[in-house]
């Protein structure tokens, strides 16, 4: 499996592009996409799911190319959207048998693997109630159920924890680690802590443009030894925000606690381990 | 105060930058063109006996005026009938309802952002009407009173009444549609023939599109010149083919005597009245909650223990395309769709088609019980668009020879055997001609549903075409006959299947434009 991007564009009007000139290859594994809102994640996941098209560039996916033949991927495709809906009629169970039916799959078989996806997710109970009456996260997990009906080879998930409760991020996390080791999966999200545990590589965008694609230990490794953390007090806070690189702020009894990246730490500072969080915010802030 | 303005105004700039709107306009233009046939067009909209106006400004302005008031009224309903549900579809309703605006004003503010939208489609027919007079000019000077003074008198306050109207019944039948749609017909046609005695005057004031004054003065100077008491006969609409040895006579305009202007305005004021009345009633978006209260579960009837799955394990699945899973689903969604109890009307339907005589089953059961099921074949192709899943529908395998055309045998499916009474009916008469229109009828109905879902992506011009058709029908006009009650003609069915084609041609060529382009 190797999905190319190359040279891709989108232009949605003149001066405005939601993706430039963006090039990339995605082999086999968990690809986690990060990026502040606007930056171009749904954007690109839309192309590469066909949902819409490149005003410039190619992608192409083992040698063919999908914008010319769009069912070479279709046929191989998950992908759950970041704005969907349902028919609110149905049941989950006949509107997974509508989107099987779409995808093309076998009417028979499909039946018991409808049951099995319900139950991993955590649906089954609710499974032959209407998915208008469903709760927000119970409609996103029909949604990843959706995904994975048709045994995809490539697995695109745009935001796919929004609206999950702890232990159903969890156990979404586990589903879909079982498949990495022969699907390519991109997962796009703002929460850095979904990605941290189980994407192999990770992506950042911003601005339409690609910041950084290497595995997480490489990314850290950029600010290895430069995140630390220092009490400060409330009224210098403005002014040290302009002359560093703050991560986040916590309060800590009458002063703040301030974690920052920086070459040259100030009095008192106290060096911190790395972690994804610090390497993505500081790739943005910087960028 | 200026909150409430702009709620009206951000409200109206909402609905008219839509693509469906722009498309309501150019309708609306091109039906604003026929309201004064050309000087030899061969069909009528307002003539007394032989007469027609002089081609003057006043019998422009009038014309065009009366001919708007009705027209509008009707299809106007239907155009601005949704305001409400849009709030609720698009989740606006909930934090709308959160904040501090009464219900009375907020209602208010519907029907005045219905009443713009209206009025904006007047303002664009009033210019066609001075554009029309000075097309077919034959020397009559220009008058623009004879064509401000109708449009406000006339169709103004009517249109106010039908924008308060349309909320008064998303009001009152929130979660009942159907009875929205087919209750205002009533009413309408209820108020579109008030029963006027003969020169009771004072009855004008009754009279909500406001046309009746300005007719019984046309009859009148018609009466005039012919000096005779006996009764014109007065036509108006679309008639075809009456227009033979055409005669005129000058129409000078309507001097609105004071009573009648006051009445307009009580018109509106009272239309307001019943909003205020109506809103303690409102449900204020508190709709869903109903649902839920029937379907929710609770957590504590979990009975099924989740087990993790490992996806990896799960049997492969084989590839299957054809379409009989779609087409099923599809007419799930069809059964599915409306309350339960109109399938009684669809049971009774049925079997009148199957005791009736097979002339009163044939003109006028099946097109009104194929009419009942408007709001099923409504969305057939912009659902959807409509429900967001639009993302699925057209990146799945083959979306247009697969889905839609599953879409279009689900929808002749539940036409023909709606329909099937009467086909079995015909067979045995050996009346095949019936019977074959009867099939390309059901054909043509569900492709104009899914072309102009298609088109618009929205199911609000279906709605309304399929209404004035079915109006059409009851009203016996031969040329809308489209399930072949009263042409018994096989190049009328030639025709229809001609026009089946090209809509089907039109609507594919755009769903892969839309594919392609998304
Ligand atoms: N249909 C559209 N028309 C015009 N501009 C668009 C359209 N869709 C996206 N954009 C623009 O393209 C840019 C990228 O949008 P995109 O939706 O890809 O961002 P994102 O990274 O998915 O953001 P988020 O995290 O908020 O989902 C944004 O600046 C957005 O304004
Ligand atoms: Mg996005």
């Amino acid at each position: 499996m190797k999905l190319e991007i190359k040279n891709v564009s989108k232009r949605y009007s003149r001066n405005k592009y939601g993706l430039k000139d963006f090039s990339m290859t995605i082999d086999k594994g968990i690809l986690g996409l990060l990026g502040p809102n606007g930056a171009g994640k749904s954007t690109l996941l839309k192309m590469i799911a066909t949902v819409s098209k490149p005003t410039e560039g190619m992608i192409i996916l083992n040698k063919n190319n999908i914008l010319k033949d769009a069912n070479y991927i279709r046929k191989q495709l998950g992908f759950l959207p970041q704005d969907f809906g349902v028919y609110p009629n149905l049941n989950a169970f006949e509107f997974l048998q509508y989107i099987a039916a779409l995808k093309g799959i076998a009417d028979k078989e499909i039946q018991f693997k409808i049951e099995q996806l319900l139950n991993g997710l955590n649906l089954l109970d609710a499974a032959k109630k209407p998915i208008g009456s469903y709760s927000g996260g119970m409609k996103q997990r029909i949604g990843i159920a959706q995904a994975l009906l048709n045994d995809p080879k490539i697995i695109i998930f745009d935001e796919p924890t929004v609206g999950l409760d702890p232990e159903e991020r969890v156990r979404f996390r586990n589903l879909i680690s079982d498949l990495a080791q022969d699907c390519i999966v991109i997962l796009s999200s703002h929460i850095v802590s979904d990605i941290d545990t189980i994407a192999d590589q990770v992506a950042v965008l911003k601005n339409g443009s690609l910041l950084s694609y290497s595995n997480q230990e490489k990314l850290i490794d950029r600010i290895d030894q430069k995140v630390f953390e220092v009490a400060i007090n409330k009224e210098h806070l403005d002014n040290f925000k302009n002359n560093n690189i703050v991560i986040s702020t916590s309060r800590k009894e009458d002063k703040i606690a301030v974690r920052y990246i920086s070459e040259s730490p100030i009095d008192g500072s106290v060096s911190q381990t790395a972690n994804l969080e610090d390497a993505y915010l500081y790739l943005t802030k910087t960028n | 105060m200026k909150t409430f303005f702009s709620i009206i105004k951000y409200d109206y700039l909402h609905r008219t930058r839509s693509y469906s709107f722009l498309i309501t306009l150019c309708i609306s233009l091109a039906i604003a063109y026929t309201f004064v046939p050309e000087p030899d067009a061969s069909y009528s909209t307002i003539r007394i006996a032989d007469y027609v106006g002089y081609y003057n400004s006043a019998w422009f302005g009038y014309v065009t005026a009366i001919m708007t008031s009705i027209f509008l009224s009707l299809v106007g309903f239907y155009l601005v009938n949704s305001a409400i549900k849009t709030d609720t579809v698009t989740r606006i309703g909930q934090i709308t309802a959160s904040t501090r605006i009464t219900n009375f004003r907020y209602l208010l503010s519907k029907a005045l952002s219905n009443f713009l939208l209206l009025v904006t489609i007047v303002v664009i027919v009033f210019l066609m009407s001075i554009l029309l007079f000075f097309l077919y000019n034959d020397g009559y000077s220009f008058d623009i009173s004879q064509f401000i003074i109708p449009y406000l008198i006339i169709p103004i306050p009517a249109i106010f009444c039908i924008s308060i109207l349309a909320v008064v019944f998303e009001v009152v039948f929130t979660k009942y549609t159907v009875i929205q749609n087919i209750g205002f017909f009533f009413l309408f046609s209820y108020l579109a023939f008030p029963s006027l005695s003969e020169n009771s005057s004072n009855m004008y004031e009754f009279d909500l599109f406001g046309t009746q004054i300005v007719m019984h003065q046309m009859e009148e100077s018609v009466r005039n010149l012919l000096e005779t008491g006996d009764d014109k006969g007065l036509t108006i609409g679309y008639v075809l083919g009456n227009t033979g040895e055409t005669k005129n006579f000058k129409f000078e305009g309507v001097n609105f005597p004071i009573s009648f202007i006051i009445s307009r305005i009580l018109w509106c004021v009272s239309g307001c009245l019943l909003l205020l009345l109506l809103s303690p009633i409102f449900h204020r978006f508190d709709i869903k909650q109903l649902v839920k209260k029937k379907q929710l579960f609770s957590s504590e009837k979990q009975k099924t223990t989740v087990h993790e799955i490992e996806l990896s394990k799960l049997k492969k699945s084989t590839h299957n395309y054809g379409i009989y899973s779609l087409v099923k689903t599809e007419l799930l969604l069809f059964i599915r769709k409306g309350k339960r109890w109109l399938w009684i009307l669809n049971c009774i339907g049925f079997i009148l088609l199957a005791v009736l005589p097979i002339s009163i089953a044939h003109t006028i059961v099946l097109p009104i019980l194929w009419f009942l099921q408007v709001h099923r074949l409504s969305d057939i192709s912009s659902k959807e668009i409509y429900h967001d899943v639009q993302y699925f529908a057209f990146t799945s395998y083959k979306p247009l020879r697969r889905l839609l055309l599953s879409q279009l045998l689900a929808g002749i499916v539940i036409m023909l055997i709606l329909a099937l009474p009467l086909l079995i009916k015909s067979v045995f008469v050996m009346d095949i001609q019936s019977f074959i229109h009867i099939i390309v009828g059901a054909i043509f109905i569900v492709l104009l549903a899914i072309t102009s879902g298609i088109v618009t992506k929205g199911k609000k011009l279906f709605e309304i075409v399929f209404f004035m058709i079915t109006y059409g029908n009851l009203n016996k006009i031969p040329f809308l006959d489209y399930f072949g009650g009263l042409q018994h003609s096989s190049s009328y069915v030639l025709t229809l299947t001609l026009l089946t084609i090209i809509m089907a041609g039109i609507g594919v060529g755009m769903r892969i434009q839309q594919i392609k382009n998304q």
